[in-house]
């Protein structure tokens, strides 16, 4: 306490000069020292991982490993994506496409909220500038023969999207880990191989 | 007219050699030594089924919340993109090595920065390792 004091003091008695140099020092190790960010854990299996696997994926039957790639290819035209691109060997399948980030309830929504905001008599009614523009999602699905039953193919989809705010910042960066999405699209893709298998 | 003193002068100089200079080099060459880089971000397997090994690196990137971007039996290359507080992208490669190994290869980037912590590629090959052996039990 006594010594750190005393070079407390010390340091009040050093020149101007010397002082300034070390603040420019300080200034020179701080803008240019690169620090390791990186998350702990980015590449760490999450324990749920394997409920989250299951919740993904799902066994089809289908007659053949081109007729399932065909459904599914079919299915995400319905969905109104793009394909950007597709490995056949691999049974991947990238897709991506844009679209409104609200929804029409969520805008109706913050619509009600002004005309409410209005009608209270406040001069700041702006819910529906908070809607966000647009979203880029960006899906992926993999169809493979099942390993564990031979005729059979898994399917698994893993869906990623960013919200862009109105002056195109990223506002939300995420995956889409809604259940229910990967229910319907499953569904929906049983009704694909059976329109499919129609044709 | 008055001199400016030594060690501000010597600073000021620092700033500009240390700050001002801004390599193209290393951005594209990358930094670190190569066969450093090489062993961390490697892990062979007594397999010579690239296809399955293929399959169990696009489950486990599939695990790890990625969606691919990219894949290629021929090359034995998988791209995949990862959303969240930050982007990540990593490459996996995957080619037959000796006799009766397949080599993995991985690199990511996060952001702008491209990770070099040999703790993210362990946690990267833990993952794969238990892909690995599901699919050599093959288990969906």
């Amino acid at each position: 306490m006594h010594r750190s004091s005393a070079l407390m003091r010390r340091g009040a008695a050093l020149p101007l000069t010397l002082r300034v140099a070390t603040m420019l020092l300080m200034l020179v190790n701080s803008g240019c020292e690169s620090s390791s960010r990186f998350p702990e854990a980015a590449l760490r299996l999450p324990e749920s991982s394997l409920a989250i696997r299951s919740e993904q994926s799902r066994m089809f039957a289908a007659s053949s490993e081109t007729e399932i790639l065909g459904a599914s290819v079919a299915l995400l035209q319905d969905m109104e994506f793009n394909l950007d691109e597709m490995s056949g060997p691999l049974g991947v399948l990238s897709a991506s496409k844009v679209v409104d980030a609200d929804s029409t309830a969520e805008k109706t929504g913050l619509l009600m909220l002004d005309v409410l905001c209005a009608l209270g008599g406040s001069g700041n009614c702006a819910a529906m500038s908070s809607a966000s523009d647009e979203q880029k999602i960006m899906l992926t699905l993999v169809v493979l023969p099942s390993l564990s039953r031979p005729g059979d193919y898994t399917a698994r989809v893993t869906i990623q999207r960013v919200v862009f705010d109105k002056e195109s910042r990223v506002k939300v960066s995420e995956q889409i880990d809604d259940p229910a999405v990967y229910q319907e699209i499953f569904a929906n893709l049983a009704k694909s191989i059976a329109l499919q298998e129609m044709q | 007219m008055k001199s400016l003193p030594p060690a501000l002068l010597a600073t000021t100089l620092l700033i500009f050699a240390g700050c001002a200079a801004n390599p193209q080099g290393p951005d594209v060459i990358g930094a670190g030594s190569q066969l450093e880089i090489r062993q961390m971000q490697t892990r062979e397997y007594d397999t010579l089924d690239k296809r399955m090994t293929l399959r169990a690196v696009i489950s486990t990137l599939q695990d790890l919340g990625f969606t691919i971007d990219r894949a290629d039996l021929q090359i034995g290359s998988v791209t995949g993109t990862r959303l969240s507080a930050y982007t990540m992208r990593i490459t996996v490669t995957v080619r037959e090595k000796g006799d009766h190994q397949i080599a993995v290869r991985a690199n990511a980037r996060i952001d702008e920065e491209t990770v070099d912590d040999p703790k993210t590629y362990q946690d990267f090959f833990v993952a794969l390792d238990k892909a690995m052996f599901l699919v050599l039990q093959k288990v969906d």
